[in-house]
């Protein structure tokens, strides 16, 4: 059995900057598409999706402890959804998103009450195979266009779709501080995760909360998918289906810190930063691979608690030498 | 009928081939509780290497087994100490970090053969390629038959070296319980470290086999992480002989659906069949898994 981590609560500091910081951050946000470049706004689009879709995994992965390996799923599922509302159905775009966020939630509600039963790693493959078993169906379909693809009506406004990403990342943002920071919902979910039989005993009703995170960890998903699709217009199942979408959602959280509110965030950004660089001085290129894989071999090995862990647990800096050295010795053994 | 016997005998052969893979993965699982998300790039990486082999050296890629086997099993050797750095140490839910690293490993191998070699497809042939015999009214293509020979003979040569040998035995006890296996002598770390170096010294040499049946590209791992995950689904995690089960269940399956339903059905079969078996049947068709 795994021995649970002691969570270390750093104490708690005035409230005031950070209030401060908050306001100042939020009031950055709204007013930046006004303030920068039509390049700007879409990298800063593409930050805040991936910050939104960062921190649903984290609801299911961190706070909860079971990671979910197809969480790209519910993803393309919202863009399929919309997808089709929007060219065959003759929905609006806000319908299309509400319902493709209910539709991503029941699934994940229906078919995590029977994978939810599943432990770690069997948990981790079960939603693995349901990924990419949607993504196969989405290839086979005639609906969704096969592996050619579906295209929506076009939308050219940039800033519409910045502050529709804006809100529904903030949304989700703010859900996961009321419900999984300040509730006893949140305590149930980190119960289950640091001991599942213990939370059992003390009366947490185990299976009702695991498929309540699940469902609202696949909602926001629907909906930033649906978001995805139309910006983009153009949508096929290795765009939104791909596991490459899976993956840096897992990496994004990682790297930030799993289970911690800010974590997601940060590593979003970091990530879209690199990636971006990159984008920019190599054009497309397969080496953003690398840095990514690299970049979870590194954390797992070395900062388990990711960036924001690092900045809450360290005493002694790593500058000099002599002291790397010795932690990198301390660290690996055959 | 002909189309029958021909499909059911085309399946078993690919099937003999894929249990390597998954004797190796399901045994690294059983002894060190990874679940490598790197297996497919073991496999990218051996159809290169004998690729390359061939290119600058020139002979038969089959001449080369026992040197990508050395080479492999050195890499897998390097390799582990991370893994077991991974999997050990205060940290919530240690098997799921071997998960992620593996998985961090595989994007890294992915990402680094994509960046180096293109999405080029390249094919090695050996004397076997184009041959065939012929029995009745099936066929075997010499190639295919030379795969599953050399399946059966890795997968019972292991058998052996597990079931008869002393080291083995620690093998399997490790397998078993870690902690008492460790108490009562076994060097765990040593085991896991001969373990994956073996495992993937298998993999590779099996990976030499499936570039010269099929094309050589730096994305064909993922393929071949979806066929060792739905073995050992299937065989049960951690349980090795019903690797051989799922293995040829895994090869007929892949062969019936592609000549009898379509093709682009056959993946879709695979993730359904593994996703209700792990719902219905965690431990494995058998039920002998951990």
């Amino acid at each position: 059995m795994t021995t649970p981590a002691i969570e270390v609560r750093s104490p708690a500091r005035s409230a005031a900057p950070r209030w401060t910081l908050g306001i100042l951050l939020g009031t950055a946000l709204l007013l930046l598409p006004f303030a920068v470049s039509s390049f700007w706004i879409r990298i800063a689009t593409e930050v805040l999706l991936w910050a939104g879709l960062a921190q649903s995994w984290n609801i299911i992965g961190g706070y909860t402890g079971y990671l979910s390996f197809g969480h790209g799923a519910f993803f393309g599922l919202g863009a399929y959804i919309t997808g089709i509302g929007m060219t065959v159905l003759g929905w609006s775009f806000p319908a299309g998103l509400v319902v493709s966020g209910v539709l991503a939630a029941a699934l994940a509600a229906a078919i995590g009450y029977p994978t939810l039963r599943l432990r770690g790693a069997y948990f981790a493959i079960a939603t693995w195979a349901f990924g990419e078993m949607l993504r196969q169906v989405a290839t086979v379909l005639d609906i969704t266009g096969g592996a050619f693809g579906m295209r929506l009506p076009a939308l050219l406004n940039l800033p519409f779709f910045y502050y529709v990403t804006l809100g529904t990342s903030a949304l989700v943002y703010v859900t996961t501080y009321l419900l999984l920071e300040r509730s006893p919902f949140g305590y149930k979910l980190l119960a289950i995760r640091e001991h599942e039989e213990a939370a059992e005993m003390v009366g947490v009703n185990t299976v009702a909360v695991k498929i309540n995170a699940f469902a609202l960890s696949a909602f926001f998903p629907g909906v930033l998918g649906g978001i995805y699709a139309y910006w983009l217009t153009y949508i096929h199942p290795d765009s939104v289906l791909g596991g490459i979408i899976t993956d840096l959602m897992v990496v994004m959280v990682f790297l930030g810190g799993m289970g911690t509110f800010w974590g997601p965030l940060l590593g979003a950004f970091l990530v879209q930063l690199v990636s971006r660089s990159l984008w920019l001085v190599w054009g497309e290129s397969t080496l953003y691979l690398v840095i990514i894989g690299a970049a979870i071999c590194i954390v797992v090995l070395f900062m388990p608690g990711g960036i924001v862990g690092l900045l809450e647990g360290r005493r002694t800096p790593l500058l000099a030498p002599h002291a790397a050295w010795r932690w990198w010795r301390e660290r690996m053994r055959w | 009928m002909e189309l029958f016997l021909q499909t059911l005998i085309d399946g078993g052969l690919i099937g003999g081939l894929i249990i390597v893979v998954g004797v190796g993965f399901s045994l690294c699982f059983g002894v060190m509780h990874i679940v490598d998300f790197a297996v497919g790039e073991w496999v990218m990486l051996g159809a290169y290497a004998a690729y390359w082999l061939v290119r600058y050296l020139r002979q038969d890629p089959m001449v080369y087994l026992p040197l990508i086997f050395a080479l492999f099993f050195a890499a897998g050797w390097l390799v582990y100490p991370l893994i077991y750095r991974a999997v050990s140490g205060r940290r919530h839910h240690p098997a799921l970090m071997g998960l992620v690293f593996t998985f961090g490993l595989s994007t890294l191998i992915k990402g680094g053969a994509l960046s180096a070699w293109g999405y080029h497809v390249r094919s090695v042939s050996t004397w076997l390629s184009g041959q065939s015999v012929t029995l009745g009214v099936t066929t075997f293509p010499a190639l295919r038959l030379a795969g599953f020979v050399f399946g059966v003979l890795a997968t019972v040569l292991f058998m052996v070296f597990l079931y008869g040998t002393r080291l083995g035995v620690s093998i399997r006890a490790t397998a078993q319980d870690r902690e008492t296996a460790a108490l009562l002598g076994v060097d765990v770390r040593r085991v896991g470290a001969l373990v994956y170096g073996t495992y993937a010294g298998l993999t590779g040499m099996t990976g030499v086999l499936i570039g010269a049946l099929f094309s050589i590209h730096a994305a064909m791992g993922a393929k071949y992480v979806i066929f060792a995950f739905f073995v050992v689904v299937l065989a049960g995690m951690g349980y090795v002989p019903g690797v051989i089960v799922a293995g040829l269940l895994l090869g007929l399956i892949q062969s019936f659906v592609g000549v009898y339903i379509s093709g682009r059905y056959t993946l879709l079969a695979l993730f359904l069949l593994m996703y209700l078996s792990l719902l219905v049947a965690p431990r494995g068709i058998l039920r002998r898994g951990l």
